[in-house]
């Protein structure tokens, strides 16, 4: 027998085998700090480290935004761009949302002011002071207001944010049902799974809470500022220039911390996965006496993750050096200005005690400014990652000419997944209208790259699968469904009703369409006797279906779909053997009247039908019916033989 | 003193070493005490360290105060001086203790996570095959993703309360002191001021889980579209599923709104009453300062302090809602480290020779050393259930029991439901240790399996069943997880599994990543990856289930032949109905209902009626799915 693969696959091996023995340590020794040297060399290793730990997450954040494999990821210019367009849809409601904020902030900035007051006049005023009722009567009915404001602005800036993220994880589901059929059959859909999960719950969180926040606090700061300026510009110039100190050291942080959190955020998914493994492969584990390796894989991911915690660690500690200062200072210099003030009779002490209200205040906003510009760019990372679907080009421009006739026919089919790497050598196959054909040969032989090619799913490189004349590929997907399905053995069941599950390929189907369907395939008695008929709500988490019905629902969508030509991959695991029997009837009703092509792992299916397809190293070897091909004493004669002796 | 990452050796030393002492299981409580125990030390100086941190909140507003009557009504630029140098100070201990505390707590939450995970992972491997019969993987899985970061909050918790309540009683000394009634008013009002929202939480909460609620709805919508992406774009269906996720975001939408307007009814609410309360507070302080029992110092000092007695009675709430949901998180945590391996070591273990006969005296069945055995039975489960009992594993007949569950069950119910759960985890446990505790009935030339070292009995018979995993890595590392193999092995391995399109397909070659679970390869990929795993790992006693299920039938004939040739002079048991292994076969066992029925070579036990059924069986199902 031909190994199947005309050159040597294992040609390359010597070059790309490595030593063990020279495997890199989980995280290199810089990393670690070093033993039994004097304080100042421990100062200087602690930064060096911190250097090191950089360049890691700058690293991990650039392979990020640059998958080697999987989706691409978009740029945070196109992050900016959606966001911007989503706010312009909601002038309105924006202006309200700054409008209402804006009045609450300013309301809770005039009370320091108010009570200022209050001290002001029992100060100067002794005993018999005059309208100190009326003064905190007034007090209380600014704080009414305040708190009148402040419902205002929250529901406001609630509804605002909720739309937006509906808006956008809308338009992301809808750019995911959108991607090109091609790419969706090849790809692992692992990293979509993540990227509607996490990175939507990153992104909604973000854009839910941040967005708002930032606004009502960069607000806040503002009119801060601009209430203590009208307090006593002599007590705010110093305080203010003493808070603008932290500038720097915030506008580093701010550079870096994302990258630290998104480094933290992927060594945590990492040990997820590596123990997810090891609790799955238990078994696997056990028999092959991996138990010591795969403790120490956890504990390399740990010990990642620990470089990445102290990235971060040192980042933030950086940071509040800079800000313990910076926010606790300005009430020292408060304190020395204005009794220096005070002594020249510039400021009196209504003043000093509204500027040190505000001063102590301001600490709060300014930190969300900071934690909300933090959580704003891990969740743009986020985003980026789900505009990056929106990038993917679509793999066909569909004509307008339709199909004249139901003659499938496949010229010259070559095609590669790897540029230089053809995997069919120009495959000839003209289908008989209501033939079976089956397909055989051994794996990697190229036989299902030949039934995506003949059911439209990706563009030959050259040649072409034509149906009645027009390429597969050129005709609307709405068409192509109709003509030839390809059938693997996937039979999801969606989350939703019955008959949202079976209409897929003509939405448009009336209900007696969808019960005829059922019929045919043996499942309208168990979906009347559901509880809401066809519309029961079913799939993961909803009314549950047996996998014989489950596997009854697959078959329905196809009799709607009604192609006139079907490609079974490895159509033997649609049906599960042991609900074999009782789908038997279901199966016959679906394959008949149509053409169909089977990719056959058994020899019994090649037996039945009516010619057999041999594939092997990308070219179709023999072609014939059973009998024919016995008598051709090649490789399937040979293969049978070894089947029935 | 401790650091991040935590050297532990729990249940699993990976060594000779003996593993270090177990936690304290008896209870959730017993349990929380042994993690915080673990790092008193540390716990004990970031307490202190947080006390210190809060120092310019909690002296601040008095040293300000004392600084305006002495310095600036008082007129004394000595004392004026002399005061603001010492805020200046306790802002820098301040600064300096808000970074060591912050060093020690990210340590002592790390060591928490890091050292909850690890033991997750030891308690794995130390169970093996076991624990899956006993705890759903979920529930393993969701001790280390979520349990282990409560533990790390617990320790964050506790040392920010103590220092909160540390520096609570001085600012409560100090106030009292300065004025006893606008004291006790300041203490007073902070408890509250936090309590008067408790009525409003509730209602937000429902709203809250309701919002939540809808959200992993969304989420399962969404994943689900994901999962059935090849169907919606190859069948259609993109509308239909669009729209509907599109209604189920709204209706997110909606309860996120509902959520957040009470939100803003708390918010505004806490604005309400935290102002009419500074309001009453100078009030109450200018009438004092009037009568001249306060100072003006002194009211700006209780202006100072107004609102910051808020933030400890907040913490003193947050360190209840942590420790309950540590409680919770200890009991699942529980529920996974208690267990223990039913397997006791025999007193004087017996070397197992590989070389021997095996014999299983529950079928009848007996492998002869040296040559392909294969094993025939018409339902696949009772061979896998052989090769199980070879191998010396549990059988999988047990369903595990969840800790969690019966959300909305409270109180005396819920507390049945936890016990009648204990009781039915320890009736396994108990079960377990009855089967592994006397003679297994399986014996490697002539030796009682039991008799062995489990560790042993691994080493003389690798089991390869259908559920075995690859693990993520390059391929080097899937054929050869342990480093041993040369490459000429390696190669050998692969050819033998008739793997090398794998290899092919990956540019990087045996560098190539896999994904984890080997996702992204086609289940006859897996598969003979996983064959050529077993092969590589050259056990003296190779048992395959089903290993060629997935794989067409040109390479299953291939394979069959050149693992009959590699493995000759080894013992080899393969559990398949496939004529293309049959072929190769040197003695093939029929099973019915579990036991021997039939033996010899294939071409004779043709003529047995039962063997031509069964072994013609697999043409029928065939057949029946045209």
């Amino acid at each position: 027998m031909s190994t199947g693969l005309s050159h040597d696959p294992l040609a390359t091996s010597a070059a790309t085998w490595r030593d063990r023995t020279e495997d890199p340590p989980a995280i290199p020794d810089e990393l670690r700090p070093p033993q039994g040297v004097g304080v100042r060399e421990r100062h200087r290793a602690l930064w060096q480290r911190h250097a090191l730990r950089r360049q890691r997450a700058e690293d991990v954040y650039a392979a990020s935004r640059n998958p080697a494999r999987g989706w691409p990821v978009s740029g945070n210019r196109a992050v900016l761009a959606f966001f911007g367009d989503l706010v312009r849809s909601r002038k309105k409601s924006f202006a309200l949302l700054v409008a209402l904020n804006a009045l609450a902030a300013g309301s809770a900035l005039v009370v320091p002011r108010l009570l200022g007051e209050l001290v002001n006049r029992v100060q100067t005023q002794g005993a018999a002071v005059e309208g100190l009722d009326t003064l905190a009567l007034v007090v209380v009915g600014v704080v009414l207001l305040q708190a009148l404001f402040t419902f205002g602005a929250q529901r406001t800036s609630t509804h605002f944010g909720q739309d937006l993220l509906a808006s956008a994880r809308e338009y992301i589901v809808g750019t995911i049902l959108r991607l090109p059929v091609g790419r969706v059959e090849g790809a692992s859909t692992g990293d979509l799974v993540t990227r509607v999960t996490r990175d939507v719950g990153t992104m909604a969180r973000s854009v839910q809470w941040g967005v708002p926040r930032l606004l009502i606090s960069l607000l806040t700061v503002l009119l801060s500022v601009v209430a203590m300026l009208l307090n006593s510009v002599v007590l705010a110039v110093p305080a203010l220039l003493v808070f603008s100190l932290c500038t720097p050291a915030v506008r580093t942080y701010l550079t870096r911390a994302p990258k630290a959190y998104i480094t933290e955020g992927a060594t945590y998914s990492r040990i997820n996965t590596t123990l997810t493994e090891t609790v799955e492969g238990a078994r696997t584990v056990e028999a092959l006496g991996l138990s010591a390796a795969r403790v120490r894989a956890g504990s390399d991911d740990i010990e990642v993750s620990a470089q990445a915690e102290r990235y971060g660690m040192t980042l933030r500690n950086v940071l509040f050096a800079a800000l313990n200062g910076a926010f606790q200072v300005p009430q020292v210099v408060t304190l020395l200005v204005g009794a220096y003030a005070y002594g020249r009779g510039w400021v009196d002490l209504g003043q000093i005690t509204a500027a040190m209200l505000y001063v102590v205040a301001l600490s709060e906003p300014l930190d969300a400014v900071i934690g909300e510009v933090d959580r704003l760019q891990v969740g743009a990372a986020s985003t980026s990652r789900l505009l990056g679907i929106a990038e993917v080009q679509p793999d066909r421009e569909p004509g307008d000419r339709l199909p004249d006739g139901v003659e499938l026919v496949g010229e010259d089919l070559r095609f590669a997944y790897r540029e230089g790497h053809d995997v069919l050598h120009g495959v000839d196959l003209r289908l008989r209208t209501g033939e079976r054909l089956a397909v055989v040969g051994p794996s990697g032989s190229g036989k299902s790259t030949l039934g995506r090619l003949l059911s439209g799913i990706n563009r030959p490189r050259t040649g072409s699968a034509r149906v009645g004349g027009v390429d597969l590929v050129d005709l609307p997907l709405e068409v192509l469904r109709t003509e030839v399905a390809l059938v693997t053995q996937e039979h999801h069941v969606f989350i939703g009703t019955v008959r949202d599950n079976i209409v897929l390929a003509r939405e448009d189907s009336s209900d007696d369409a969808v019960r005829e369907a059922l019929r045919a395939v043996g499942s309208l008695a168990w979906v009347e006797r559901l509880p809401d008929g066809l519309d029961t709500m079913i799939g993961s988490g909803r009314f549950a279906l047996t996998p014989a019905q489950a596997q009854q629902v697959a078959l329905a969508r196809l009799i709607i779909a009604d192609p006139h030509t079907l490609v079974l991959d490895e159509a033997t695991s649609l049906i599960d053997p042991r609900t074999a029997r009782t789908l038997e009837g279901s199966m016959n009703n679906l394959l008949e009247g149509r053409t169909v092509v089977a990719i056959a792992h058994r020899l019994h299916t090649a037996h039945d039908a009516d010619r057999i397809a041999v594939v092997m190293d990308g070219l179709v070897v023999e072609l014939g019916s059973h009998d024919e091909l016995i008598d051709l004493d090649g490789e399937y004669a040979a293969l049978w033989r070894a089947w029935t002796s | 003193m401790q650091d991040f990452p935590p050297r532990t050796a729990t249940f699993f030393s990976g060594s000779d070493a003996a593993p270090s002492p177990d936690p304290d299981t008896r209870t959730p409580a017993a349990f929380l005490r042994w993690v915080l125990g673990q790092q008193k030390a540390l716990i004990a100086l970031s307490s202190l360290c947080y006390s210190l941190w809060f120092l310019p909140m909690t002296l601040g507003p008095w040293i300000f105060g004392r600084a305006v009557d002495d310095g600036i009504v008082g007129g004394s630029t000595a004392a004026l001086l002399g005061w603001a140098t010492l805020l200046l100070g306790v802002v820098l201990v301040g600064a300096v203790f808000g970074i060591v505390s912050h060093t020690l707590v990210v340590r002592t939450w790390l060591i928490g996570l890091y050292g909850a995970l690890e033991m997750v992972t030891r308690k794995v491997v130390q169970m093996g095959h076991v624990l899956p019969r006993r705890s759903p993987t979920g529930e393993v899985l969701s001790v280390a993703s979520s349990d282990s970061d409560e533990f790390g909050a617990l320790t964050e918790i506790l040392a920010r309360t103590v220092g909160q309540l540390v520096s609570y009683l001085t600012v409560a000394f100090i106030v009292l002191t300065m004025s006893w009634q606008l004291g006790l008013l300041t203490l007073v009002a902070a408890p509250v001021l936090v309590g008067a929202a408790l009525p409003l939480l509730r209602p937000l909460h429902r709203r809250q889980q309701l919002e939540r609620s809808r959200t992993s709805d969304l989420t399962s919508l969404a994943t689900d579209i994901v999962a059935g992406l090849r169907i919606l774009r190859g069948i259609g269906g993109e509308q239909t599923f669009g729209a509907n996720y599109d209604r189920q975001s709204q209706s997110a939408k909606e309860a996120g709104v509902a959520a957040g307007i009470w939100q803003a009814v708390v918010e505004a609410v806490g604005v309400l009453l935290s102002g009419i309360f500074l309001v009453a507070l100078v009030w109450l302080g200018t009438r004092q300062v009037e009568a001249g029992t306060l100072t003006v110092g002194e009211l700006i000092t209780f202006l100072g302090y107004g609102l910051f007695m808020v933030g400890p009675i907040r913490t003193f709430f947050e360190f209840a809602q942590k420790g309950v949901r540590s409680m919770v998180s200890a009991r699942k945590a529980i529920a996974i480290f208690e267990q223990r391996p039913p397997w006791r070591a025999p007193a004087e273990p017996v070397a197992l020779d590989g070389t021997g006969a095996l014999h299983d005296t529950t079928s009848g069945l007996t492998v002869q050393p040296g040559i392909l055995t294969v094993v025939v039975s018409a339902v696949p489960e009772q061979s896998s259930a052989l090769a199980d009992r070879l191998g010396r594993y549990l059988p999988a007949d047990t369903e595990p029991v969840p800790v969690d569950g019966d959300d909305g069950v409270r109180g005396r119910a819920a507390r049945r439901a936890r016990a009648e759960k204990a009781r039915e985890r320890a009736r396994i446990a108990a079960l377990d240790e009855e089967r592994a505790g006397h003679d297994w009935g399986v014996t490697l030339g002539g030796v009682d399996l039991a008799r062995a070292d489990l560790a042993d009995v691994r080493r003389q018979v690798l089991v390869s069943d259908t559920g075995s995993q690859l693990f993520a890595g390059t391929l080097q590392d899937a054929v050869d997880p342990h480093g041993r193999l040369t490459r000429e092995q390696a190669e050998h391995a692969l050819r033998v599994a008739n793997a090398e399109d794998v290899y092919d397909a990956l540019p990087e070659g045996w560098q190539g990543q896999l994904d984890e679970r080997g996702r992204g390869l086609s289940g006859g990929q897996r598969q003979r990856v996983v064959l050529a795993r077993a092969i590589a790992a050259d056990p003296p006693v190779l048992v395959l289930v089903e290993p060629t299920s997935a794989v067409d039938a040109h390479t299953e004939a291939r394979i069959a032949e050149r693992v009959a040739g590699t493995r000759r002079g080894r013992t080899t048991v393969v559990t398949t109905v496939s004529p293309l292994w049959l072929h190769h076969a040197d003695h093939v066992v029929l099973l019915h209902d579990g036991t021997v029925v039939a033996e010899g070579r294939h071409a004779d036990l043709l003529a047995v009626d039962d063997y031509r059924r069964v072994v013609a069986r697999a043409l029928d199902e065939e057949e029946a799915t045209r």
